[in-house]
């Protein structure tokens, strides 16, 4: 298994670096004072791919990777349905709804790092592969253009508003993340039941690398426009120093959860699909009372015999249904007494 | 079975549901009981059963080796966790494969959530809500030599049966002394439904 997540991360680096060397057409648009941010993003691929490897391999996850893509790609289901996966991709991954279900503080931190974080990566990851690049015909501007790949997408001037939000994408990030992320160190701090068990390299180390790099980022703004870029270099490494960490970081502790949620999706997908039918429930077979759609259990009961757990049919009753049969079992074989 | 640990005796359970409200208080799932109290012969007897996570041992765990998402951790001294709220998909895995019918499911908020022992309790030497309330010590917290010497000549078991398996569990079940070398029987293979024999 090992050998072929690190051949899935060689072949995604690889191809990574592939696209970055086209993109930024022959590294010509290549930034070289980005290259350790670029090198970050060649690791960051390789612990993905070979962290999803691992992940996908274990017999749970595995079922549910061939059942959430076998529908996701199903012509069938997008026939029947073809509004519920972009309705599913919009509630669990953009808007979350599941997160207002637990706290309404916590879904309005998490959206205000996940939109902070998402605009952070639409910008710096094209930007330190050299497919995007901002340059101006007349020297120091203030008309720019705006190319991908060398085709012009966008002229603008700098100095208008269009201007200013291009040139402080990363700053109204940061201003995103740092109060979200603040909440969530608080809570860490304060809200005895996630103390309950928290590791400090879990689930601290993230929300200070998030506030380490939102705040020396716009600490470098600060400094190129009321310090006449004093301190600015020692700025730029600490900033630089904390992304590279950050991203190597990601396949490898509460991160990759952002690589892990799209499953929801796929388990949705599968549920969905199987419950538009509704024969397709599958009830307890003592009480009656659904369980959950008949494809569903069959999966689950397929993924335990693949773990040798022997009591695959178990999974046909409700849990109520297993308590009262144990309790059953215990007052006619264990204590009669029990009565 | 683990050092300190939770010890349950169905033969003094009252059904007083004490168990029930104080397990709200944890402080690690507040408001939400994770205890069940189920009245296996509602109607015609008294007896009741609470459970608790058995925390199983071998095979480690059934819920966290089903989980699709890696979300349950398994602690290093023997305490399964509830869902890891970060990565829990809310797909219902463990709800189902759990042989004794603990976890339970919030469906809007596509979370786990189960008897922790309460960890934030137990990990600083403090009994679990549950058994610090139990008035007739049904839910008992100690090890073994100190449920030994408040009752003598008291046995116990760890290991259930599920069919042709045996789960071996960090919680263990009061038991009379001349059935504790035999797994406790754990409901499965089911014999009778609603009065109807299924064999």
């Amino acid at each position: 298994m090992r050998r072929r997540a690190s051949l899935a991360g060689a072949v995604v680096s690889f191809l990574l670096i592939l696209a970055i060397v086209f993109g930024s057409r022959l590294l010509r648009d290549f930034d070289s004072a980005l290259l350790p941010y670029a090198v970050a993003t060649v690791f960051l691929a390789f612990g993905v791919a070979y962290r999803y490897t691992v992940w996908i391999s274990a017999p749970g996850a595995r079922r549910l990777f061939h059942k959430g893509w076998g529908s996701f790609f199903s012509v069938a289901n997008f026939r029947q349905a073809p509004t519920a996966l972009p309705k599913m991709i919009a509630t669990y991954l953009g808007f979350q709804k599941f997160l207002g279900a637990r706290s309404h503080a916590r879904w309005a931190a998490h959206q205000l790092i996940f939109w902070g974080c998402l605009l952070a990566a639409a910008i710096t990851f094209p930007l330190t592969w050299g497919w995007f690049t901002f340059t101006s015909s007349t020297g120091s501007g203030p008309g720019y253009e705006m190319r991908i790949w060398g085709f012009k997408v966008l002229g603008f001037d700098a100095l208008n508003v269009v201007g200013w939000l291009m040139f402080h994408g990363l700053d109204i990030a940061a201003v995103l993340v740092i109060p979200g992320a603040g909440y969530f160190l608080w809570r860490r701090m304060k809200d005895r039941g996630a103390i309950t068990g928290q590791r400090f390299a879990y689930d601290l180390v993230p929300l200070l690398a998030l506030i380490v790099i939102s705040v020396t980022g716009l600490l470098l703004t600060f400094s190129s426009i009321f310090l006449h870029g004093g301190g600015y270099e020692f700025l730029a490494i600490l900033h630089m120093v904390s992304v590279v960490f950050t991203l190597i970081y990601i396949p490898f502790g509460k991160f990759f959860h952002i690589v892990q949620r799209p499953a929801a999706v796929g388990m949705q997908l599968f549920k969905y699909t199987a419950r538009r039918k509704d024969e397709e429930v599958l009830a307890c077979r003592r009480c009656q009372e659904p369980i959950d759609t008949a494809p569903y259990v069959e999966n689950l009961k397929g993924t335990m015999r693949d773990l040798d757990l022997g009591f695959d049919e178990w999974a046909e009753y409700c849990p109520r249904c297993k308590r009262v049969l144990r309790g059953n079992a215990y007052l006619d074989h264990v204590k009669k007494g029990f009565k | 079975m683990m050092g300190r640990t939770i010890f349950i005796d169905p033969g003094r359970c009252i059904g007083c549901q004490a168990c029930v409200s104080a397990c709200r208080e944890c402080d690690s799932h507040r408001g939400k009981s994770m205890i069940h109290l189920d009245y296996p012969d509602e109607g015609h007897s008294v007896a009741s059963l609470p459970t608790v996570c058995m925390h199983c041992e071998d095979p480690v765990a059934p819920c966290a080796e089903v989980c699709p998402a890696d979300a349950i951790l398994v602690t290093a001294d023997g305490v399964v966790q509830q869902a890891d709220t970060t990565r829990c998909i809310g797909c219902a895995n463990c709800v189902n494969a759990c042989p004794f019918g603990v976890p339970k499911i919030d469906l809007q908020a596509k979370l786990q959530m189960k008897c922790n022992l309460c960890y934030d309790r137990t990990a600083y030497g403090l009994a679990p809500m549950c058994a610090t309330v139990c008035p007739t010590g049904a839910l008992f917290y100690g090890t073994l030599e100190e449920l030994q010497a408040e009752r003598p000549g008291v046995q116990v078991a760890d290991s259930f049966t599920f069919g042709s398996t045996t789960v071996s569990t960090g919680v263990a079940m009061v038991v009379p002394a001349d059935k504790v070398q035999w797994p406790v029987p754990g409901g499965l293979p089911v014999v009778e439904i609603n009065g109807r024999d299924v064999r």
